[in-house]
């Protein structure tokens, strides 16, 4: 490297050549997509429509996709709003159809797409605009928040009376999730609890009237943004772990006014089993925690409270005070570096640096770290798609991480024999597994 | 009327250029792109298509606002290649800079900026706003040729015997096992294969290409521009067993080899093509002309499969659809409004025929991945639709399906469905009409009067289902009804509910 060359980067850090997050936009259409009655349209070129589409059709829903045809001809005379319009007519013929999300993407943004020139409503359906250019949101959870934020801005309820003892949890979690917290808040005498984002536009309408909002990710900043202009308390944390959980259900009591000695007894009542379940399934190893969902950080407060040491953290989500708490109680508790909007080679210099047992990580880093023989999963797939919350998110989420850090071994074997050309060393290590 | 688009079926030629560069070990791409575009094209698709974790040799200029707001792409560009160059990555590599939809969009055109950068940088203008990947492909090859091949090839001699493969890239449906024949195929008709480009190629070889007495390309959808440039014969790959022949013949003839061709040939009925004349000559062919098939392919593949099926087989081709569409063809709002009015028994696509069939609710349908967009793994090389190998693959794997069309009307006994409590498995509910759990339809005494227009009910929904199913659903479709019309106490089975039962099977 010569002095002319040096990059702007700071000093000791590498370059950040490789942003790590799935096209932001995608965020949105897995949310959008989801809905019962929401058919989506698209307005971008035909690249990333496919690429979208693509992946909203592996991780969103079985659903046909319409989009505006944007090609140079149709940019270059300035018939972006006439294809839209003409995309949402055949939307709105769609059997059930009853929401149309048109999702304006970095060409669309690029040309102008103005908000006045689409119909608000089409027969049965509402349109509603939702603006996604990846070159401006930079990561796809944030993504997640633009589009409920448009569609709880145009669907919530207002005109109700406030259903004052609901909570609305918000965050994409596994389906069993909200079951288990849903059952222990209506023992602290919760009367009901909407997760968004889900599958009903009636949850979008109720939630308007929903007592009070508790976001489960660090990433929703336009939807509190909303509800705190809707006069609506916020709930800090999330339950995650035995002094996560603890809190947070003291939090939703004294938010929902609820009898605080009943709070207190279901809150401790939980605390003693999710003790139970750390004494019984204790961690050791050393983890590094580095998706690009935006969760990262509340798995690894979990990882270090059962026993795990997590040096490395990293997200594609900005700082935000919202992921502040977490990052203090890590701090305190030996994370080294807590790293937000990170990239490949951020990732690859903290596997030179910490040498971990296992991986969490994008698929080009848990594939980085299985070269070296290191276990390693992919975030998204792997975490983002089991129970967290709670002390029975926590035991499956820990038992799954053990039973990982216990095939250590035919991660080795593995490297072992795709590294080496020496097949009787392959073999030999084969026997040894 | 402006144009819609419903499921894309064909992506841009920006990441035709992707897929096509990087490939060849000795190239590395900067793409002119948001995030979305190069996580889309570099590691999220290419994951599913491939299954290749992330194209390693690819780094974007990563535009955001600021560029998209007027300073243009030239010094985010310039940054990402300082980078590159610090941390060693791109050395003794062909640097290549590509544009996207994004980066045409605000006009960049980095022609000149390249000229700053490490000596030999090119510039790719990627036509991605008006492109799609096939022609795409086609154009950076010719592009790659003209760039880094022609004039490198001018004191390259012909050597007779050896033989080039144009294609694949990645996001090529099935490439491994097709690739693997066609070399076979080529040996076995006397020729010795030279350069497999892009895929098994560096760019430093590509004027190597010229040593070919014959080229093969793999695709009609791209590699004949590049093909007529080289200035030797050139062939398409085949699918099919006369066009597979025909290939080996013509092969033969171009190389002078045409007694090892006809003795290739020979052999292969014996073995590989054996499979193929005996499952003609047993039951399952007796199969074949009752099998109806719609195609949604590649014009390769289409035209391939058209010939194997239709003209050899005596199958019965329902709907066919190419992807590019050629200017007469069914888009996917006809193939979806086709599926849903009547699908056929078999129908070869991509995921987008797939939703449709789900929306059908077309259970007795038999779905076959043949095309991207959709997420499978074709790594192995024993999966081929090309060549000898090729017939033997898709014939048996439409066999088996008929197998398990078969296995999934044998009666079972409901008892087993009510201790587990949850029904039959989805498999087996696909089988029988899935929308009871058995004893609702098993076990009934009899049967019940039908009143004739019922029946004329009951006729009209057994016909619209694909022929092998027919037998057992009939029998199905009759008890579902009869268990109803029990159920409401009625002594005959009426024609108002022979349609209000029978309705969703008669989309």
């Amino acid at each position: 490297m010569t002095e002319v060359n040096s990059t702007p980067a700071a000093p000791g850090k590498p370059c950040q050549l490789h942003p790590q997050s799935m096209c932001p936009a995608f965020g949105s259409l897995r949310i959008l997509t989801r809905i019962e009655g929401a058919h989506p349209v698209m307005a971008t070129d035909t690249g990333c429509l496919y690429g979208l589409t693509f992946v909203t059709h592996f991780y969103g829903a079985r659903k046909s996709i319409l989009a505006a045809h944007l090609g140079t001809e149709e940019l270059m005379a300035g018939e972006i709003v006439e294809s839209t319009r003409a995309a949402i007519e055949v939307a709105a013929k769609e059997p059930g159809c009853q929401l149309i999300p048109v999702v304006s993407l970095c060409v669309a943004e690029t040309a102008g797409l103005p908000e006045e020139m689409l119909p608000k409503r089409v027969n049965d359906a509402e349109v509603v605009l939702v603006r996604v250019p990846a070159y401006a949101i930079h990561s796809h959870p944030e993504a997640k928040d633009v589009a409920l934020a448009a569609l709880l801005n145009r669907l919530g309820d207002r005109e109700g009376a406030r259903d004052k003892k609901s909570l609305v949890l918000l965050g994409e979690v596994f389906p069993a999730d909200p079951l288990a917290i849903d059952a222990l808040l209506r023992q602290m005498g919760v009367e009901a609890t909407i997760t968004l984002p889900g599958r009903s536009i009636d949850d979008l309408r109720r939630a308007g009237r929903a007592g009070a909002l508790a976001p489960q990710h660090p990433f929703y900043r336009e939807t509190m943004a909303l509800y705190r202009a809707w006069d609506t308390p916020i709930v800090g944390g999330a339950p995650v772990g035995v002094s996560g959980s603890y809190a947070w259900l003291k939090a939703v009591g004294s938010l929902l006014d609820l009898d605080p000695a009943l709070v207190t007894q279901v809150a401790e009542a939980e605390r003693e089993q999710a003790q139970a379940i750390l004494a019984a399934q204790p961690l050791s190893g050393r983890v590094l925690v580095t998706g690009y969902e935006g969760t990262e950080i509340a798995y690894a407060r979990l990882l270090v409270e059962a026993g795990a040491e997590v040096p490395y953290v990293s997200t594609s989500i900005a700082s935000d005070p919202l992921t502040l708490p977490d990052e203090l109680w890590l701090r305190g508790r030996g994370t080294r570096e807590i790293v937000y909007r990170k990239s490949l080679e951020d990732d690859m210099a903290a596997l030179d640096k910490y040498q971990p047992d296992l991986v969490l990580g994008t698929t080009p880093f848990a594939a980085a770290a299985k070269e070296r023989g290191i276990p390693a999963m992919y975030f998204t797939n792997q975490l983002a798609s089991r129970p967290f919350f709670l002390s029975t998110g926590m035991a499956a989420t820990l038992g799954f991480i053990k039973q990982t850090l216990d095939r250590t071994a035919s991660y080795q074997w593995m490297q072992d024999f795709f590294e080496s050309d020496d097949t009787d060393q392959a073999v030999e290590a084969s026997a040894h597994a | 009327m402006p144009k819609i688009i419903r499921d894309l079926p064909d992506t841009s030629s920006y990441w035709a250029a992707i897929w096509t560069l990087c490939p060849l070990p000795d190239v590395h791409v900067i793409c002119d792109a948001p995030i979305g575009c190069f996580n889309l094209v570099a590691t999220a698709i290419p994951d599913y298509t491939d299954a290749i974790p992330h194209i390693e040799n690819v780094t974007p200029s990563v535009i955001r606002e600021a560029e998209v707001g007027g300073s243009g792409t030239g010094a985010a560009v310039e940054r990402t290649y300082k980078d590159l160059a610090d941390t060693g990555v791109i050395d003794g590599k062909h640097l290549i800079v590509v544009s996207t939809a994004e980066s045409e969009m605000i006009g960049s055109d980095l022609s000149d900026l390249v000229t700053k950068l490490a000596p030999g940088t090119t510039f790719f203008h990627s036509e991605s706003l008006s492109d799609d990947e096939w022609h795409g492909r086609d154009r950076v090859l010719q592009w790659l040729w003209d760039n880094y091949g022609a004039a490198q090839a001018a004191d390259v001699a012909v050597e007779p015997g050896l033989v080039n493969i144009i294609g694949p890239t990645y996001g090529c449906f099935n490439a491994p096992a097709d690739l693997h024949e066609i070399k076979r195929l080529i040996e076995g008709a006397g020729g010795r294969v030279n350069l497999v480009f892009p895929f098994e190629s560096t760019l430093a070889d590509m004027s190597q290409l010229a040593k070919a007495q014959v080229n093969v390309v793999l695709y009609q959808e791209f590699g004949h521009t590049l093909a007529d440039s080289l200035g030797q014969p050139w062939l398409h790959a085949p699918i099919g067993i006369r066009a597979t022949t025909e290939f080996i013949r013509q092969l033969g003839a171009h190389l002078g080899t045409q007694q090892q061709a006809a003795a290739f040939i020979r052999q292969e009925k014996r073995t590989t093509l054996q499979a193929v004349w005996d499952l003609w000559k047993g039951p399952q062919g007796d199969w074949f002309s009752t099998i109806t098939v719609g195609l949604v392919a590649t014009q390769t593949y289409v035209d391939g499969l058209t010939d194997y099926l239709s003209r050899e087989l005596g199958m019965q081709i329902a709907f066919s659809a190419t992807r590019p569409r050629r200017p007469d063809g069914l888009d996917n709002e006809g193939v979806r409004s086709t599926i849903h009015q009547r699908a056929p028994s078999f129908v070869f696509g991509s995921i987008n025929e797939k939703i449709y069939l789900s929306e059908a609710n077309a259970r007795q349908t038999n779905f076959i991945p043949a095309a991207f967009p959709g997420p499978v793994v074709r790594r192995a090389v024993g999966t081929p639709f090309m060549g000898y190998h090729g017939t033997v693959y898709i014939v048996q794997e439409i066999v088996n399906r008929l197998y398990d069309t078969l296995y999934n009307f044998l009666p079972l006994d409901s008892a087993y469905a009510r201790q587990t409590n949850g029904g039959p498995p989805p498999a087996a509910a696909s089988g029988n009409d899935g929308s009871t759990s058995g004893d609702a339809t098993n076990g009934n005494p009899g049967n019940l009067p039908w009143q004739a227009d019922a029946k004329a009910v009951l006729d009209a929904a057994v016909e619209q289902l694909p022929f092998l199913a027919r037998i057992s659903a009939s029998r199905e479709l009759q008890m579902r009804v009869e268990a109803q019309a029990r159920a409401r106490g009625l002594r005959e089975v009426t024609t108002d509910l022979a349609a209000e039962i029978l309705s969703p099977e008669r989309k």
